[in-house]
């Protein structure tokens, strides 16, 4: 049985565009113009990832609800969430939904494919792999990240990023110690459109959910008028 | 301000003072009301006057005799009225114990000298039902009478001739034959011999020789001489003691010589008597004859001046206010009303004569009197003459002054206090108009933001500065809506436009795959640029609109300035190796309660704004300054300076004093850094620099110590203001 990628989204000229693009990738889709039909549909049959608006029609929380729908039948569903807004960023943050990323519209096809396919794989490793540590995991002091199943460890402990989080994450620590520009972490998050007020916000959530593992986290330096840096060595 | 010039009209106050003037009106309707009362009065009075005249009239309406009995003219007489006597009056031949007085009335007869030989002067007393007569005769040789003769013409003597109550004619003689008691004798017609044998006894007297002659002082009983009471007194000179023969009779009339026994009025008739009944103090009541002659009068008039008023401080606005009334009714043609002295009685006079009653205002001496004139009526419907009743008009003039003391009074303190509550009401007002007013005005800050979205002053006032304050308040909150409404619109915006963009950057995606052709296309790239661009445009709009709203949700740590500046300035040297770059810091930490990342990006904003503008080749200067409380970063660059007027709009939203060629900048940038700045409790200017070789961007922020006892002190207020 093919891959079923669910679209709810209320503009019929995006999800038939959306749509395309998935079906081009070789997976099925499941297209849904509102929150009503989706669940509708999901009682049919549950997919195996699911691109959710945030805004349906008259809903201004309809994606999150339908998230939380979803998470509640299959707690592994990969969920990407397509927004209009910075600070909604915070919000999903806020949320902790699971394994989810985002995309700010305008989308970029490529990327949402890409991020799709990567969650698929991601979403395969978690469930088959367990708990253990990739071979191919990076060793950066006490942070631990395993780019295959997309996850990161800090000091032992399991650190809940999104997709994005873990890429800029990952740009950073390439070469600790050495600062990391705007532009390299604008590339990372596979987005369109960026701003340092974009990084910064990204930022400032990665080092939180540091800091809720360890109150003691520092590893993520300002370097102002220029990016960032991991200075932590062990 | 231009508008400056355009406002006129005096302050609230000073136009309720102007006002509070209209209230002399009161003192003035005051005035009217008295001089309309005083006409009543004064009507009254000629009223009452007439009636009393009328009454009078009533009584001798039809009685033409009784101007008969009149003297033509009483004052001729007057000499001749019986004074009453007051002292002892024993007949001794001397006038002096009548009365107290030291003079005595006497009208001379028979000289106008008064010195000839047989003259005598007369004076009249009564008491008792007496007529008491005193005569004093100047006589060169006395010849008393002969007791022996039976002649008592051959003698000096006094005769008295009258009407007896029977209407016929009486005569007595008074004789005496030596200085003492006199005695009396009723004459006969050729005043020769006594009537009877025996003296009358009822006329008594006693004779005095004096230097000159005698002084005979006599009595007779006033029933004696009838109704009229009026009689004639002649002294018959006998010279020689031989022949004694009569040298002369001297009359009370010289010239009467027939059937009038030379008059002697005793009193007044019975007009007098009529009117004198009716007389008393204030009235003078006269009986006038259709000649205008005076023919009786009774009662009398005080015509002196008044008694200087009283000179206390309460009569003085008095004083003031007569004067003004003299000068006012000058001014007004004079007062028709008040008749001058003689105009005024003969007016009153005539119109009574030609049958109407009239009362008339004149002047008298020094007062004002009411003189009422009334007709009497003959027996034939004739007028016969008239009554003429005066008063003065005191009790007017003492009512007219009491109530101009007390209107004048009264005005004066009801002004005063009206202007006093004028004055405390229109403070009250203006206090309260200024409140709103500042109010009003604060609530709007100096860049147009509202600051509060209703008023709290006046609100639940009921008055007309309630409704004003409430449609203030009102304004606020819609104004409030619609800020709010503008504020959300680029978010709204970019809601809306991203969506469209959305199925425009997928479709050209998707189309680049579709159509091989296309792909590669120059026309397809610049398309996404196109897309991409206006989605920068979108989101720099909603970041700069939402952006004091996301401000409110940073946390704030505590970050050293000079760490964060080096920094900063020298990662600059490597995003930008074109400029130059110096920093001059203070050596120190400068520790700042701030967003570290909205500092970051409001100094990007600074130095964008300062490569712009800088001289190509010049190095842009960074420098740290840290005061007592503040903090001050300060970011100059070379280059042209600011217009002069645009040095504080430079910081507002959509402000932009670029030239139309740039394009991406909507004027956003230094918004920005004013509004993180300000978020940061900072101010921040931008100053050319004194040499005018370019530009000073000055960020002034409260070091974290200050900050932190700013913020305690907010937070008391707000607690205390919570207790």
């Amino acid at each position: 049985m093919a891959t079923l990628i669910a679209i709810v989204e209320d503009d019929p000229d995006q999800r038939a565009n959306y749509a395309d693009a998935i079906v081009k990738k070789g997976y099925e889709t499941a297209t849904y113009a509102s929150r009503a039909e989706a669940l509708a549909g999901f009682d049919e049959r549950i997919p195996d990832l699911a691109v959710l608006d945030i805004i349906l029609g008259p809903e201004v929380d309809a994606g999150f609800q339908l998230c939380r729908e979803l998470l509640a039948r299959k707690p592994t569903l990969p969920v990407i969430f397509l927004t209009e807004r910075i600070n909604e960023i915070d919000k999903i943050s806020g949320l902790r939904l699971g394994a989810w990323d985002y995309l700010p519209k305008p989308i970029s096809l490529d990327y949402l494919a890409e991020r799709i396919a990567s969650l698929i794989r991601i979403n395969d490793v978690r469930t088959s792999g367990e708990d253990s540590v990739s071979p191919t995991a990076r060793r950066v002091g006490g942070l631990v990240l395993d780019q295959d199943a997309l996850l990161v460890s800090w000091k032992g402990r399991r650190v809940d990023l999104s997709a994005t989080e873990f890429r800029m994450l990952a740009k950073l620590v390439r070469n600790p110690g050495h600062a990391v520009s705007y532009e390299t972490l604008m590339q990372s998050t596979m987005q369109s459109l960026v701003t340092h007020n974009t990084i910064n916000t990204h930022m400032r959530n990665i080092r939180k959910k540091f800091e809720r593992e360890d109150d003691e986290f520092a590893g993520i330096k300002s370097e102002y008028g220029f990016g960032y840096r991991w200075t932590v060595g062990g | 301000m231009r508008i400056g010039s355009a406002i006129h009209g005096p302050r609230l106050v000073a136009k309720l003072m102007a006002l509070s003037v209209a209230l002399l009106v009161v003192p003035w309707l005051s005035w009217l009301l008295l001089v309309e009362m005083e006409r009543a009065l004064e009507a009254m009075q000629f009223r009452q006057q007439l009636l009393v005249a009328k009454g009078i009239s009533t009584f001798l309406n039809g009685r033409e005799d009784l101007f008969a009995d009149l003297p033509i003219d009483p004052e001729d007489y007057e000499a001749l009225y019986a004074r009453p006597i007051t002292g002892s009056a024993r007949l001794d031949g001397a006038i002096e114990d009548w009365n107290d007085v030291d003079s005595h009335v006497a009208n001379s007869f028979g000289a106008r000298a008064g010195t000839a030989d047989g003259s005598f002067d007369l004076s009249l007393g009564d008491r008792d039902g007496w007529l008491y007569a005193f005569v004093q005769v100047r006589d060169d040789v006395r010849v008393y009478r002969n007791p022996e003769s039976l002649r008592l013409d051959g003698a000096d003597h006094v005769r008295v001739d009258f009407i007896r109550a029977d209407g016929e004619d009486g005569r007595i003689a008074i004789t005496a034959s030596q200085a003492g008691v006199t005695t009396a004798y009723r004459m006969d017609a050729e005043w020769r011999l006594a009537e009877t044998g025996a003296p009358e006894r009822s006329v008594q007297g006693h004779l005095v020789e004096t230097d000159e002659g005698y002084a005979l002082e006599f009595r007779l009983p006033l029933d004696m001489l009838g109704s009229r009471r009026v009689f004639g007194l002649s002294f018959v000179d006998v010279d020689d003691p031989q022949t004694r023969a009569t040298r002369a009779v001297t009359r009370t009339l010289p010239t009467a010589g027939e059937e009038s026994f030379g008059l002697v009025v005793y009193r007044s008739p019975e007009v007098l008597k009529i009117i004198e009944g009716l007389g008393y103090a204030g009235y003078r009541i006269m009986v006038i004859d259709t000649e205008s002659r005076r023919r009786a009068e009774t009662g009398g008039l005080d015509l002196g001046p008044r008694p200087p008023a009283e000179t206390n401080w309460a009569a003085i606005p008095r004083g003031a206010f007569l004067k003004t009334r003299q000068w006012l009714e000058a001014l007004t043609a004079g007062d028709a009303d008040v008749a001058q002295d003689g105009e005024g009685a003969a007016e009153v006079i005539a119109s009574a004569l030609a049958g109407d009653p009239l009362a008339l205002r004149r002047h008298a001496g020094e007062k004002e009197v009411i003189m009422a004139g009334h007709p009497i009526v003959g027996a034939g419907g004739a007028v016969i003459g008239l009554v003429a009743v005066e008063q003065t008009i005191e009790d007017i003039e003492t009512f007219q002054y009491a109530a101009i003391d007390s209107i004048v009074w009264v005005s004066v303190a009801s002004l005063i206090a009206f202007v006093l509550a004028l004055i405390a009401f229109s403070g009250r007002l203006t206090w309260r108009i200024r409140n709103l007013r500042r109010e009003a005005a604060a609530a709007i800050d100096e860049y147009g933001r509202l600051r509060s979205a209703a008023l709290s002053r006046e609100i639940h006032s009921g008055d007309e500065i309630g409704d004003l304050a409430r449609s203030v308040s009102n304004m606020l909150t819609r104004l409030r809506q619609h800020n709010h409404f503008i504020e959300n619109m680029p978010r709204t915006l970019r809601h809306e436009i991203n969506n469209p963009l959305n199925v425009l950057s997928t479709s050209l995606q998707n189309l680049s795959e579709d159509v091989a052709e296309v792909k590669g296309s120059r026309y397809l790239e610049s398309a996404r640029r196109g897309v991409l661009r206006i989605g920068a445009i979108v989101e720099n709009l909603a970041d700069a609109a939402s952006l004091e709203e996301s401000l409110q949700a940073e946390d704030m740590d505590e970050v050293d300035l000079e760490q964060l500046l080096a920094n900063y300035v020298g990662n600059c040297a490597i995003t930008h190796p074109e400029h130059g770059f110096l920093f001059r810091g203070t050596g120190a930490a400068v520790i700042v309660l701030a967003s570290d990342y909205r500092i970051e990006q409001m100094l990007d904003k600074i130095i964008d704004n300062a490569i712009d503008f800088h001289r190509a080749g010049s190095a842009i200067r960074v420098q740290l300054d840290a005061g007592p409380e503040h903090a001050r970063i300060a970011i100059a660059n070379r280059g042209p300076p600011l217009p002069r007027d645009a040095t504080g709009s430079v910081f507002e939203s959509m402000v932009s004093h670029r030239g139309p060629d740039n394009r991406l900048h909507f004027g956003l940038g230094l918004y920005v850094v004013r509004t993180i700045a300000e978020h940061h409790g900072g101010t921040v200017r931008a100053l050319n620099l004194t040499d005018g070789s370019g530009v000073v961007i000055s960020v002034q922020l409260p070091l974290a110590a200050a900050a932190s006892r700013a913020e305690e002190k907010q937070a008391q207020e707000h607690s205390s203001r919570m207790a």
